[in-house]
């Protein structure tokens, strides 16, 4: 495992940030998703050893999270969320003077910083002042500085944060080239859920300091629940009033569609029987794709 | 094939365990320091009473050469411990040393505030005290070439234009006394830079208060001394402070009648807040409970 996490907690004074997280992450993408507060930030700060957890322990990469900071920081790249820069530098010398804090000899870092550059597609600006790049460049800008050092593991913190749609595609399919070719894992916080959709096998949803649900984002959608789309003719109340004491979720939408999120374990005859008891009619029953818009949703319990 | 089309590539080579791994943060406020306006100006004007004091030097031991230049008492040419009380506690040499920090140290920490790198910084392997030191380093860099190398150049200097090592002889103590106070200035000169840059995230609003503090410190004094006539308030002025070690550090008497301690003790007072402030302003993450 890459990250372990076992009965993490961590309070900001009398607010809980983290209340018993466990987490397990191997290869390739892990989306980090959850509410503002949820404390994904929170908890890629005790992966970084920037906080120190008041109970529990973790192994990032077989460092521990208490004991091994500087360990962890060497094999780890990290892209925070705000803007990060040094004035009066330019992308060059700043990607290199964050390699060479990382511990890589100062040539090497210089001619690295080149090849990150590139990558990231910056090549051709790695010699203007940082303080004229656009936001899409500073979002480039922080991809390089964390991957110079080569990381094996990469912490990007609302990595499409501030960009325009054509912007947010080329991050979005840099980051995918890294996690699926590269040998890198990510570990990526959004409230963007298209965007871990997109990059992501894994997903972590963490909920009020709790991890709410977690695993492989197709695995999740199947078994937690299914999802149809239903639309009734008839008084309809009791319908639903049997639905959600059956343990559905049902929201309904503009179009007077019924869209009900269904715990694996019960059949959808009882939804037809449900409605013969309420002698409803039912005109549409569609079993609905899920999106993991639909997971978070039934997880975090918010619409 | 265009490199962007390569793609990714892994890094072959193997991290270094460097000795000093402050030593890459001094590099860049050095060298950012030099691409600031007006910096290398002041920096050269901030060269020219070395330069003078060097000439001092030259001129004590030619006397005769120079005897139509000299208007007063020839004693004032006199390579000994007043000369080098009187070049490291000169006022104009203080207020270039100042304006250097204003110049090269303001933006240290209030830069990294203001354009969020501290979390670029500790998510790499380093020490919040290799950080600071890192940017202490940089102060002390440009300040002990105002300091310590002139006060070693004029002890090396004094010994080849005489010839004889009888200025060593006579006062033994004198190189490491240019050490020490060296050191103490700059060590200083250093914590108050740093305290004032991590107070701000404003370069500007730190640059007036560095310049402020010190010159207001020695306003407040002077005003203070002429109401109540009491030496004691020199405690209040910076400048004061430094003449004061200045000159026990020279084995003089001080310009007021205060024990020089007191004066250092003034020093060492703003050094260990500067030390906590600090401790508690860097950090990678801003948390608060």
């Amino acid at each position: 495992m890459n990250v372990e996490l076992k009965d993490i907690h961590f309070n900001y004074g009398k607010i809980t940030a983290l209340d018993g997280v466990d987490l397990a992450l191997s290869e390739g993408a892990c989306g980090l998703l959850g509410p503002n507060g949820a404390g994904k930030s929170t908890l890629l700060r005790i992966l970084l050893g920037f906080l120190s957890p008041e109970r529990g322990e973790g192994r990032v990469l077989g460092y521990d999270i208490k004991k091994e900071q500087f360990l962890i920081r060497r094999s780890v790249g990290y892209m925070p969320e705000d803007d990060c820069l040094i004035a009066g530098m330019d992308a060059v010398t700043f990607t290199a003077y964050f390699g060479e804090m990382s511990g890589m000899p100062r040539q090497e870092a210089m001619k690295r910083a080149h090849d990150v550059l590139f990558y990231v597609g910056l090549g051709e600006s790695r010699y203007r002042l940082l303080e004229t790049y656009s936001g899409g460049m500073k979002q480039r800008l922080k991809l390089a500085q964390a991957l110079v050092h080569d990381p094996k593991l990469l912490f990007l913190d609302e990595p499409t944060s501030n960009l325009d749609p054509q912007g947010r595609n080329e991050i979005l399919d840099l980051i995918k080239d890294i996690s699926s070719k590269k040998d890198i894992q990510v570990l990526i916080s959004s409230h963007i859920l298209p965007d871990i959709e997109y990059t992501c096998s894994h997903v972590v949803i963490l909920n009020k300091g709790k991890v709410a649900a977690q695993g492989d984002i197709e695995a999740l959608k199947e078994i937690q629940y299914s999802l149809y789309e239903i639309k009734t003719k008839g008084e309809n109340g009791g319908f639903l009033k049997a639905l959600k004491d059956k343990g559905c979720r049902v929201e309904e939408t503009e179009d007077q569609i019924m869209k009900v999120y269904m715990p694996a374990n019960l059949s959808r005859n009882e939804i037809f029987q449900a409605a013969l008891r309420e002698n409803i009619q039912i005109r549409y029953f569609v079993k609905s794709r899920t999106s993991l818009e639909d997971l978070f949703a039934k997880t975090v319990g918010v619409d | 094939m265009v490199i962007s089309e390569q793609g990714y590539v892994h890094w072959q080579g193997t991290f270094v365990e460097r000795r000093f791994p402050w030593w890459p943060i001094t590099r860049l406020g050095i060298r950012l320091a030099f691409k600031r306006k007006f910096f290398k100006f002041v920096f050269s004007i901030s060269l020219l009473p070395a330069v003078m004091f060097s000439t001092g030097v030259y001129i004590s031991e030619r006397l005769d050469d120079f005897q139509f230049m000299l208007k007063g008492p020839d004693r004032l040419l006199e390579v000994n411990p007043v000369f080098f009380k009187s070049y490291f506690t000169s006022e104009p040499l203080l207020f270039l040393m100042v304006m250097i920090m204003v110049l090269a140290g303001a933006g240290l920490i209030c830069d990294d505030l203001k354009y969020n790198s501290l979390q670029l910084y500790f998510s790499r392997p380093l020490r919040k005290r290799d950080y600071v030191l890192g940017k202490m380093a940089t102060v002390f860099f440009f300040l002990l070439i105002l300091t310590l190398v002139p006060g070693l150049l004029f002890v090396l200097l004094k010994l080849i234009f005489a010839g004889s090592f009888k200025f060593l002889a006579n006062y033994p103590w004198i190189p490491v006394s240019v050490i020490a106070f060296s050191l103490l200035v700059t060590l200083f000169f250093a914590f108050y830079t740093l305290l004032v840059s991590s107070l701000s995230k404003n370069r500007r609003y730190v640059s007036i208060l560095l310049f402020l503090i010190y010159i207001f410190s020695n306003v407040f004094f002077g005003i203070f001394y002429s109401i109540f006539h009491n030496p004691y308030f020199c405690l209040l002025s910076i400048q004061c402070d430094i003449q004061q070690v200045g000159a026990a550090f020279f084995r003089q008497s001080p310009q007021y009648d205060v024990p020089w301690i007191y004066s250092f003790l003034v020093l060492a007072a703003i050094c260990c807040l500067s030390a906590f402030v600090l401790k508690r302003k860097i950090r990678g993450v801003e948390v608060v409970k």
